[in-house]
């Protein structure tokens, strides 16, 4: 890689420097490309900053890496896996949509009416989890609103690091306040009725099909673990292929970019809640393994959820925040009308993790 | 008296002999100074002291390694040590701290101690920072001393390898003891060496054609973690200095990073891009006193230093590594600096 890098470096090094210098002799330019020319450079060359103060080495590990992981998962996770089930037409065209939107679109200008220095690749995320929690058949310009409403709401509230509740969900929200109908009746079962070219411009024709928990709260139908495991069960584009949901949220584990402890305390709370909730309801409500297979748990749980920012900082009471997540969950899914409840769970305890975060402080300093 | 515990060590801290290995040549090369030697003075403390704490653990990789003093003898050397401890602490207890990665001088260390009954011997894992006195109280002797505080009021001395032999040498000897052992590395040098250094040289001397020419370097006595930057070159080499580190500065923009991690590796470059904390929990996982250092940086940007106090603040024993493994590049330990420092008054 190294040997292969080598012709090409002097011409790039130089390119790049040549940019840079002509960018900061020329202040409209500055102003208009400064930005979307900092991330780009980011990306290829290290920064040119020194330890000022001690200690005087760092670590080789920076933000551009956790979001680089993050990002890695989240392909291998649901891009590839949806590419199999639903066509790339429908997959690669709601990326690109949601990316070209969000970050080249309302980030950089964010970035060049605010005059930040450069674009945060935290947007890079929240747009690659837009589509995800949408259902498959939703129309691009809804994919595009959502990624625009993200990244504004997410900048509006100070950028990365200020966020207070997850952005890619609370667009989602949104979405489904403004329009329910979309939301709801988006679905369809895999390799049927594949969307291409043609169907976003007329309509798709496809049989809309329910998702596992809403025909359970329909019919009480329960559909097979492996199924839903597999990913050959309906839901948001996202979300079905549990299997490679859980190995790349591993992987991140293991990267220590996801904190174990809120995987484990919601997916364990879930299970805990919805057996004794089987246990005392019986068959009114839903079994504990159809509960932790279904949905959006495995995505909320491993990627949504664990976004380090909008959870609490201390350790101890990111248990109380997963086990929050995981009983408001089930409440929703068990005595509401609506059929899922992760991402009111989700963002129900984002609002939570500040009161939590304060008492924990208070219980550990005595303060 | 032997003492076998796995379980002892603390939680957190960070492995940096296998982060950043670094080879020293065998030979040991002698630089002597033009003006009047300093001879090696040891002062007895005026507190009675209980516990004398040996350690033979280094645990960053630009330490003085164990074999220059010991020669791969460490039964030599708990016998120089015994001479010491009857004729200056007949009273007190001896802990030696070894590296339990070295297993012949565990094995030699133990079986010394198996027949001794004034003497225990702890095998401990070389994880920065457990050489620190906080910490080496803590995890040998159980007892909790505030960073800054002298051990000695505490009833408890620590020595390392090479001020043992010196006090061997001088005290119980009689000789006099006018050099001292320092290492010479970092990338900003030829070659990593280990010296043998008169007391009284200036540093100027020591680094005399020894640094790379052609790059920017910066200079650290005692270390680029723990240790100080010093820009004029003139101070000489007394018995608190260690090791002296040159790191290649590297100011300049790397092209594409991260296939050539080594060549940023062990220079002072931050390594990244300042942001904003995003509450990634790896300072609270490193940090060796079990800390939360996000805390503070967040009590410090909201202008509330008062409040960081309040959070244990006066554990830290500003090892540095929150600062060194923060992703957002933080300058944590600063922070808790300053934090620490009284309000200056209005």
């Amino acid at each position: 890689m190294k040997n292969l890098l080598k012709p090409v470096e002097p011409i790039i090094g130089k390119g790049l420097d040549a940019i840079e210098s002509f960018i900061h002799s020329h202040k409209k330019v500055n102003f208009f490309f400064g930005a979307i020319f900092e991330a780009f450079d980011d990306l290829l060359r290290s920064s040119r900053l020194t330890a000022k103060e001690p200690p005087y080495i760092r670590n080789n590990y920076d933000v551009k890496r956790f979001m680089g992981a993050v990002l890695v998962a989240l392909v291998c996770g649901w891009v590839l896996p949806a590419i199999y089930f639903y066509g790339w037409q429908c997959v690669l065209l709601s990326l690109f949509v949601s990316t070209i939107i969000g970050v080249f679109i309302v980030d950089v200008g964010w970035a060049i009416i605010a005059k930040e220095d450069h674009i945060s690749e935290g947007g890079f995320v929240t747009c690659l989890l837009i589509p995800a929690i949408l259902p498959p058949q939703s129309p691009l310009w809804l994919v595009g609103l959502g990624a625009a409403l993200a990244i504004i709401f997410r900048n509006a509230l100070g950028g990365v690091g200020n966020n207070l509740v997850n952005p890619a969900l609370f667009s989602r929200l949104f979405l489904t306040i403004c329009f329910p109908a979309l939301l709801v009746t988006g679905y369809q079962t895999p390799f049927v009725g594949m969307p291409d070219i043609h169907t976003f411009r007329y309509g798709l024709d496809a049989v809309t099909h329910a998702t596992p928990l809403t025909a359970f709260k329909a019919s009480g139908e329960v559909t097979s673990g492996l199924s839903l495991l597999l990913g050959t069960s309906g839901g948001s584009l996202g979300e079905t292929c549990r299997l490679a949901l859980i190995a790349s949220g591993l992987w991140l584990i293991k990267m220590r970019v996801v904190n174990w402890r809120i995987p484990v305390s919601y997916l364990g709370s879930v299970f805990v809640f919805s057996v004794f909730f089987s246990l005392t309801m019986g068959k009114a409500v839903a079994p504990p393994i159809f509960q932790l297979l279904s949905g959006g748990l495995i995505l909320g749980a491993f990627f949504m959820a664990t976004d380090p920012i909008t959870t609490t900082y201390n350790q101890a009471a990111k248990w109380i925040f997963g086990a929050g997540c995981g009983f408001i969950t089930v409440l929703i899914r068990d005595f509401t009308t609506l059929s899922e409840g992760v991402m009111y769970a989700i963002l129900l305890m984002n609002l939570l993790a500040i009161p939590i975060q304060s008492l924990m402080v208070k219980i550990r300093y005595r303060v | 008296m032997v003492i076998r515990k796995k379980t002892i060590g603390f939680k957190g801290g960070f492995n940096l002999l296998d982060a950043y290995p670094l080879d020293f040549c065998n030979i040991i090369e002698d630089i002597c100074s033009d003006g009047t030697p300093e001879t090696f003075q040891f002062c007895m403390p005026d507190q009675k002291i209980e516990h004398v704490v040996v350690n033979l653990c280094p645990t960053e990789p630009w330490a003085l390694p164990n074999w220059v003093i010991l020669k791969h003898k460490i039964t030599e050397f708990l016998t120089m040590l015994k001479a010491i401890k009857t004729s200056y602490f007949p009273e007190a207890k001896v802990s030696v701290a070894v590296n339990e990665k070295e297993a012949r001088t565990v094995a030699d260390a133990m079986n010394f101690a198996g027949k001794e009954d004034w003497i225990c011997v702890y095998p401990l894992s070389a994880k920065y920072p457990q050489d620190d006195p906080v910490l080496l109280t803590k995890v040998i002797l159980r007892m909790d001393i505030n960073f800054g505080q002298a051990t000695e009021s505490s009833g408890v001395l620590i020595l390392d390898a090479q001020t043992v032999s010196a006090i061997y040498e001088s005290c119980v000897l009689g000789k006099n003891v006018a050099s001292r052992f320092i290492t010479l590395s970092g990338t900003g040098l030829k070659e990593n060496e280990i010296l043998n250094i008169q007391l009284g040289t200036s540093i100027e001397k020591i680094l005399e054609n020894k640094v790379r020419e052609a790059i920017k370097s910066r200079v650290f006595v005692n270390g680029p973690l723990r240790g100080q930057e010093i820009t004029g070159l003139s101070q000489k080499i007394d018995w608190s200095v260690n090791h002296i580190v040159v790191l290649e500065e590297n100011d300049r923009k790397v092209l594409f990073p991260m296939v050539k991690a080594d060549e940023l590796k062990l220079t002072t470059n931050v390594l990244g891009e300042l942001r904003r904390c995003v509450y990634c929990n790896f300072c609270d996982d490193i940090c060796p006193v079990d800390l939360e250092p996000a805390l503070y940086y967040h009590s410090y940007m909201r202008g509330e230093k008062h409040k960081a106090r309040l959070y244990n603040l006066g554990k830290c024993i500003e090892c540095g590594l929150c600062s060194f493994i923060c992703p957002s590049k933080l300058e944590l330990l600063e922070i808790i600096r300053e934090c620490k420092a009284p309000d200056r008054q209005k």
